[in-house]
């Protein structure tokens, strides 16, 4: 009888290594063609009409190319710019909208925060047309101001969200001795409670930087004309240079694939699921 | 008493920044996209002549589209994202690099990812069929009919989804006691009853969560049919920005961006009242 519980003990976890390695692979597959096609020369890659399943002569040609023939330092500079700029407008206003929903009764403040997340159902498309209009007319656009503040439209509730969770886990007594001893709000905010909370602060600034890095939609609207390297990407596919795209969409992937592995830990369902769940 | 009523205000001056920010750059375009939808471009007038015009450039055939893809993308990730939950709701040697793994895609931009897939799934050849080739099947065609077009799209954005449809079942799987699952495994229940009587019914609120969460996102999906396959079959999101991009015929964009927004609403309060999500509210 023990043998056969360990028996089917074993079997199982046979079961479950084979399960999860094969998942494994189908989810590296992708990311391995990318990395192999930019590093390979095309005539191995993508003038195959079959290409071969294994990386042969890997060479840093495609880099050097696009690097060389294209204007790349721009669209890198404004996509930074951008995204460090979406960091910084998130945690502006999130952190202050934070600290004021950790001071409201917990029940009102989530119904503020599911609120916040309804905003995001509306579609971007919806929005970014008739803010390209009036960008236009305030002649903001094609300027990474102006997509930055639509792109912080995603980050917000998240990141409201990440710093409320930080604020609430601190222990209350710590502020209402601070306020005892004559610290006003705002003063208790930043010199107490954001270095208490840097952590979930990190997470929510890294989280923001990262989602306006990879966004599409706001930026081939926005800002066509001084486009960010996600545009760069869809303009050479379109125009044909698909090497070239390769060379960008691997340089694109580098700081996420990064980001998401120092960030995994806080990458979880409960922050994706918006906060529904309470 | 002064004081008191000081402070029991304060919290809605630190929250305003952020309510004016959602009312200015969301709600108040998003108003006056839907209100001009209605208008007529010369004489400014209500109408609705942008929406009928729009049915000749194939709107029913966009929307027809973009529901099945929202359907079948839904499906796939549900599929493998319940598959990878049940793996990482296991505690065994490795756990912690296999959800690294499984986690990536997760990062990956969108354009990205379309442009990985278009080498994976091009119109001839690609490595899909080349892999399939070892196998010793005949090359497929990704592309050859609509439905076909939209099933590989599927594919494609399966890949980048299922990572935050995992991440929600798993947080759902988590909280549900493991007594309850002794108590069936000694009933002599089998892992596909455990699932359909244990698993499902006590995490419904995620499994909403996920489908609210996946679903709205995507109807909205947009740079991945652009890439793979450009305006036709067309969807909604690919129809409204042909608009955009090509013509002086703003409104018809505005309108076809209007349809989107009412479908991407519809979708949202089937779901909420179904599950009467008010109980989740209050978590």
């Amino acid at each position: 009888m023990r043998v056969e519980i360990m028996k089917r003990k074993t079997l199982n976890n046979y079961i479950l290594y084979a399960a999860a390695i094969i998942v494994a692979i189908i989810f590296i597959y992708p990311l391995y063609i990318l990395f192999m096609v930019s590093f390979s020369p095309t005539r191995y890659t993508l003038d195959e009409l079959y290409p071969s399943q294994l990386p042969s002569h890997l060479s840093l040609t495609n880099f050097v190319s696009a690097l060389t023939q294209y204007n790349f330092v721009s669209p890198m500079f404004k996509s930074l710019e951008v995204a460090f700029l979406v960091g910084i407008i998130t945690l502006a206003v999130a952190i202050p909208a934070a600290y004021g929903l950790s001071k409201l009764n917990k029940r009102l403040a989530n119904l503020i925060v599911v609120f916040l997340f309804m905003a995001n159902l509306v579609p971007a498309l919806i929005i970014a047309i008739p803010i390209s209009v009036e960008f236009i007319k305030a002649g903001l656009f094609d300027s990474a101001l102006a997509l930055a503040l639509a792109q912080s439209l995603f980050t917000m509730p998240l990141a409201t969200f990440i710093i409320l969770g930080a604020f609430r886990s601190i222990p209350k007594d710590i502020e209402n001795q601070a306020r005892v001893d004559g610290m006003g709000m705002i003063r208790t905010l930043y010199t107490l409670l954001v270095p208490l909370a840097k952590a979930g602060v990190a997470v929510a600034f890294l989280l923001s930087w990262l989602t306006s890095w990879d966004e599409f939609t706001f930026a081939v609207i926005l800002s066509p004309l001084k486009p960010t390297l996600p545009v760069i990407v869809y303009l050479n596919i379109t125009e044909g240079s698909l090497v070239q795209a390769a060379a960008f969409a691997a340089v694109i992937s580098v700081p996420v694939i990064i980001l998401t592995v120092v960030l995994q830990k806080y990458i979880k369902g409960v922050y994706l699921s918006g906060g529904l769940t309470g | 008493m002064r004081l008191k009523i000081k402070n029991r205000y304060t919290p809605i001056f630190f929250i305003l920044p952020l309510v004016i920010y959602i009312v200015t750059i969301s709600f108040y375009p998003a108003f006056s996209g839907v209100f001009q939808a209605f208008h007529s471009p010369s004489t400014g007038q209500l109408t609705t002549s942008n929406f009928t015009a729009l049915a000749h450039y194939g709107l029913i055939s966009a929307i027809i589209n973009t529901v099945i893809l929202t359907a079948g993308a839904l499906a796939i990730e549900f599929t493998f994202g319940f598959i990878i939950a049940s793996i990482l709701s296991k505690r065994f040697k490795g756990r912690t690099i296999f959800s690294t793994i499984y986690i990536l895609p997760f990062g990956i931009a969108t354009v990205v990812s379309a442009y990985t897939f278009s080498l994976i799934f091009p119109a001839v050849g690609g490595y899909a069929n080349s892999f399939l080739a070892l196998f010793g099947i005949h090359a497929i065609n990704w592309y050859s009919s609509v439905y076909m077009t939209l099933f590989t799209t599927m594919l494609a954005d399966a890949w980048k989804t299922t990572p935050i449809v995992a991440l929600i079942l798993l947080a759902g799987m988590s909280q549900i006691s493991p007594e309850l699952y002794n108590a069936a495994a000694v009933d002599g229940a089998g892992p596909l009853r455990r699932f359909l009587s244990i698993t499902l019914p006590n995490m419904t609120d995620f499994v909403t969560i996920a489908l609210i969460v996946r679903g709205i996102s995507e109807f909205n999906i947009f740079a991945l049919p652009l890439i793979l396959f450009g305006y036709s079959p067309k969807l909604l999101t690919t129809l409204t920005y042909s608009f955009y991009s090509t013509s002086a015929t703003l409104y018809y964009s505005l309108a076809a961006a209007t349809v989107l927004f009412a479908f991407v609403m519809g979708f949202a309060l089937i779901v909420v009242f179904r599950n009467k999500m008010v109980g989740v509210y209050e978590g």
